[in-house]
């Protein structure tokens, strides 16, 4: 009688830990040691151009440009 | 033998009291109420500090109570003409900003006329020099019995921003209550 209990709570364990394992799927993806994993390319930045076709002088940025005007040296609109 | 030392003391202190009585009496004479040199205000204080240069002032320009002084950019296509006029009140002021606008058209073609917020009455009138090679505004405004045009001369294409009009005429509204009020 004791042999027939430890047998059935031996089959309950072995059940139960097959039951819990997790299955291969179609999708599943294997390790390949030879797979080429491609980074991200850095995006490319957009440079505003000023007035004069440049990138904007003493920091002025796009839409002024640096010359001598009615303020003397500074950033004024194109 | 304390004798001479007392004359010496007594002839010292004289010379320093008529010094001292020298000395004050020039600086009365240089704050006469009638020298309004020190008014106008330099467009350096807005700009990079360096662009303009004054002329000597003109004291009473056109025969009348005031001063006038020219400030030109260093690239010599700009100039800045600044006339204060210091009148007996008021009253007075109103009526020589109201002649100086009617002779405007003598040197303002095709302007155009906008308020700025500048003393009492500030108004600018923008347009071309009548030969029509210069841009010009004027700005008018009166301050108590002070009458004040400034006068904007430039390259055709790039008359002067009405923000810098503002910005300079109210640092020169300032300048003449903080000098006419002393």
């Amino acid at each position: 009688m004791r042999k027939i209990a430890m047998a059935v709570v031996a089959g309950a364990i072995l059940s139960g830990s097959l039951a819990t394992a997790q299955t291969a799927t179609a999708a599943q993806v294997t390790h390949d040691p030879n797979v080429t994993v491609y980074t991200q390319a850095p995006r490319p930045t957009v440079q505003g151009l000023d007035c004069a076709g440049g990138t904007g002088a003493m920091g002025c940025g796009p839409g002024w440009f640096w010359r001598d005007g009615w303020r003397g040296f500074a950033c004024y609109p194109c | 033998m304390n004798r001479p030392l007392i004359a010496i003391g007594g002839m010292t202190a004289a010379a320093l009291l008529m010094a001292g009585m020298t000395i004050g009496g020039s600086s009365r004479a240089a704050a006469q109420p009638d020298d309004y040199s020190a008014i106008p205000v330099s467009p350096n204080v807005i700009t990079d500090s360096t662009a303009y240069t004054a002329a000597a002032p003109m004291i009473n320009p056109n025969g009348q109570p005031g001063v006038t002084t020219v400030y030109t950019h260093r690239d010599d296509t700009r100039q800045i003409t600044n006339t204060i006029l210091v009148l007996p009140d008021p009253q007075a002021a109103t009526n020589a900003i109201s002649e100086i606008r009617s002779g405007l058209g003598d040197r303002v073609s095709n302007g155009r006329t906008q308020p700025a917020a500048v003393g009492t009455g500030g108004t600018v009138v923008t347009g071309t020099s009548p030969d029509g090679t210069k841009s010009v505004s004027v700005l008018l405004f009166t301050e108590g019995n002070a009458a004040g045009s400034i006068e904007f001369e430039g390259p055709k294409n790039d008359s002067v921003p009405l923000d810098l009009v503002v910005d300079y005429g109210q640092k020169q509204d300032t300048a003449i209550k903080d000098s006419l009020t002393t």
